[in-house]
């Protein structure tokens, strides 16, 4: 969920990254093109103006004849400076010059035109494009002076092309680098995601990446580091201080109960003390095992690592340990029965999910009134799913969440025996396994369901 | 029968020293692994009873070593305190058995009988077995008593076997959960009494000798008392 979010936020940063960037390389090539044609197209129309100056001058001057005189004279310089003249008669009809007739124009404006002028080269005929200005004269006579273009059409076709190319180059490049990015950014977020999770599962030891290139995220995984560093040396003074209190609660109880067994065995000890001695015994036995339920309990969440793993077929242990209780469910009036697939094998701790469906079992057998029933499931499809199911009087919704914490028992069950931890212990076996615990409605009764979805313990050792 | 108890635990080990001896057993006694490995070289034992938390060598390196030279000693392993111990790991590293502290006397005193009657067993397949005029046919899967037909369960069935096998030998209930169900824990009620209830129903009812016994605070035994 959180990864599709991040995969969406990401894509969405590095698109508006390269809109912004093609939108502002659009914009500054454009107006060097633009800018540039403008200043070339100045320049061509301020020679041709300065030539027809020159003419009206010479023609002021010196009249007609001094006009054609110098029509003739540059006559031929058509090809080396790629000037083009003519002036006609009013009939059209040419009088000097070194073009044939009066053009054929492709674009008229008030006083220019522009038209195209055939010339052989050495690949063949090429149209050259001539762009000219009309100046009239006295008597219906016109002149046109005009110049050859093509080489600023070529100049100006050159860098239209290389904007485009520029553009597309420039927007390929912010693509490219901005997928790059991104798939860098996911993967190192990826990476960090996946440590975690494993941190999550139990594995407090390991560490997210530094890759040594002193960047955020390595800044970031530095940080996280130092926050497990603290957590784990936390939680290690939590299990040495516990591991210390078990160790030495359990042996002075140990003591105790080996003591009161060997007062027992006097065959002169009186039968009220024999009492007072027995139910002493059994209260011992009681805290013995809340402290080894603890002890499993805290194993389950914090060490993975030394429990042993083996393939655990836990439809085979359903089946064992519905078998086992039958009997006594059948003694109180209770239908115990297993339903479900042959075979749901999954890695974990045999010892520990045994445990686990137990506390399932004796805890609906504890509920539920003679004539009730309950029944045990296991299916293996995707996932394995583990149900314990009674029609007993359940457990209010509220209440649902809070029974699995430690020592969280319900108020009409104050006077019951048992340590509440039972159910703690299963959520702590199914936390190891990761499995994930609801407890349901039943309609009536309550309905333990277990989902394992990865096939118990991932082996990351 | 000549016993080796290692166990550094000094209070432990003085009651248990105290309670074996006084169950007719000969034993010796050693505070670390490293004597303990000396002695267990030096002397044959029947079974070797070996706290799994050791100084200088645990318990599981002394069964390594033993095993190395060829030593089938049977090995009980008793698991360490403040821990929760995982028998996989015990039982993997080639001991016989395994038992979490705290256990009663009783306990032990029957699984020292299983390892060392295990130990002298012949290896040989039976297929039958038989006790006074009770008989089982292993391989059909067939029970009769005084030439009648008696039917059991699966389960049932298998829990006579268990009995059958260690005839007049303890057995206690977590021996039988272990041994008929292959569950290792605690049960907290009395779920094997029922077992056994139902198992005797069939077995011993209308019938003037019955064979199975209770023992009080031990467990069980199959048992034809003259």
């Amino acid at each position: 969920m959180s990864n599709k979010a991040f995969r969406l936020s990401t894509a969405r940063l590095t698109t508006l990254y390269v809109a912004i960037f093609a939108a502002g390389i659009t914009v500054l090539l454009t107006s060097v093109y633009v800018l540039t044609s403008r200043v070339l197209d100045r320049e061509v129309d301020a020679v041709i103006q300065a030539e027809v100056n020159g003419l009206v001058d010479g023609y002021s001057q010196g009249g007609l004849l001094q006009l054609i005189e110098t029509l003739h004279g540059r006559a031929d310089s058509w090809g080396r400076s790629g000037a083009v003249y003519l002036m006609v008669d009013a009939y059209g009809r040419r009088i000097a010059g070194n073009i044939a007739r009066w053009p054929v124009a492709t674009h008229t404006g008030d006083k220019w035109l522009e038209f195209e002028i055939d010339a052989s080269e050495e690949g063949g005929v090429v149209a050259h494009p001539v762009r000219a200005q009309v100046f009239r004269l006295p008597g219906g006579r016109q002149l046109l002076v005009g110049t050859d273009i093509l080489e600023r059409k070529r100049l100006a076709s050159r860098l239209r092309s290389a904007m485009l190319w520029g553009t597309g180059l420039c927007l390929a490049l912010a693509v490219l680098v901005s997928y790059f990015y991104s798939q860098r950014v996911r993967r190192r977020i990826t990476a960090v995601a996946s440590t975690c999770e494993t941190i999550m599962g139990g594995e407090l030891s390991q560490r997210l990446d530094v890759e040594g290139s002193h960047d955020e995220f390595d800044e970031l995984s530095a940080t996280v580091n130092r926050m497990l560093d603290r957590i784990e040396q936390q939680t290690d003074l939590l299990r040495m201080t516990f591991d210390s209190a078990a160790h030495d609660l359990r042996a002075p109880l140990y003591r105790a109960r080996v003591r009161i067994e060997e007062a027992l065995q006097h065959p002169d000890v009186a039968s009220s003390s024999r009492e007072v001695m027995d139910a002493t015994l059994t209260e011992l036995e009681r805290v013995q095992r809340t402290l080894g339920t603890l002890l499993q309990i805290a194993q389950a969440d914090g060490r993975a690592r030394e429990l042993a793993l083996e393939d655990v077929d836990l439809a085979n242990l359903a089946r064992e340990i519905v078998d086992l209780y039958q009997p006594e469910a059948g003694t109180r009036g209770i239908t115990l029965s297993y339903e479900g697939s042959s075979s749901a094998v999954l890695r974990g701790n045999q010892q520990l999910l045994a445990q686990a469906l137990v506390n399932l079992v004796e805890n609906a057998l504890k509920y539920v009134p003679s004539g009730g029933r309950v029944d045990v499931a296991v299916h293996s499809s995707e996932d394995i799913l583990l149900s314990v199911a009674d029609n007993g009087p359940g457990v209010p919704a509220e209440d649902r969440q809070r029974i699995l914490q430690p020592f969280i028992r319900l108020e009409r069950d104050r006077n019951r025996t048992g340590s509440g931890l039972g159910l703690s212990l299963v959520a702590a076996v199914m936390r190891l396994h990761r499995a994930t615990v609801e407890l349901l409605d039943n309609h009536p009764g309550l309905k333990v369901s277990c989902r394992f979805q990865e096939k118990g313990i991932r082996s990351t050792r | 029968m000549r016993l080796l108890l290692i166990e550094d635990d000094l209070q432990a080990a003085e009651y248990l020293v105290k309670g074996l001896r006084e169950n007719g057993y000969t034993l010796d006694h050693s505070a670390d692994g490293r004597d303990g490995l000396i002695k267990a070289t030096q002397q044959r034992y029947d079974v070797i009873i070996a706290d799994r938390q050791l100084p200088w060598l645990d318990g599981l390196s002394i069964i390594g070593a033993l095993r190395q030279k060829g030593d089938r000693t049977p090995v009980l392993i008793l698991s360490a305190l403040g821990t929760v111990d995982d028998r996989v790991h015990g039982l993997k590293a080639g001991g016989d058995d395994y038992l979490t502290k705290p256990f009663a006397l009783s306990e032990l005193l029957a699984r020292i009988e299983a390892l060392s009657r295990r130990s002298s067993a012949s290896a040989t397949e039976v297929t039958r077995l038989q006790l006074a005029d009770l008989e089982i046919d292993l391989l059909a899967r067939r029970v009769t008593r005084a030439g009648k037909n008696i039917d059991l369960t699966a389960k049932e069935f298998q829990l006579l076997e268990y009995l059958m096998r260690r005839p007049g030998q303890i057995v206690t209930r977590t021996m039988l959960l272990e041994g008929v169900w292959n569950l290792h824990f605690d049960p907290q009620t009395n779920i094997i009494d029922v077992h056994m209830s139902r198992l005797r129903n069939a077995i011993d009812k209308g019938y003037a000798r019955p064979l199975i016994h209770t023992v009080r605070g031990a467990g069980y035994v199959l048992r034809d008392e003259q």
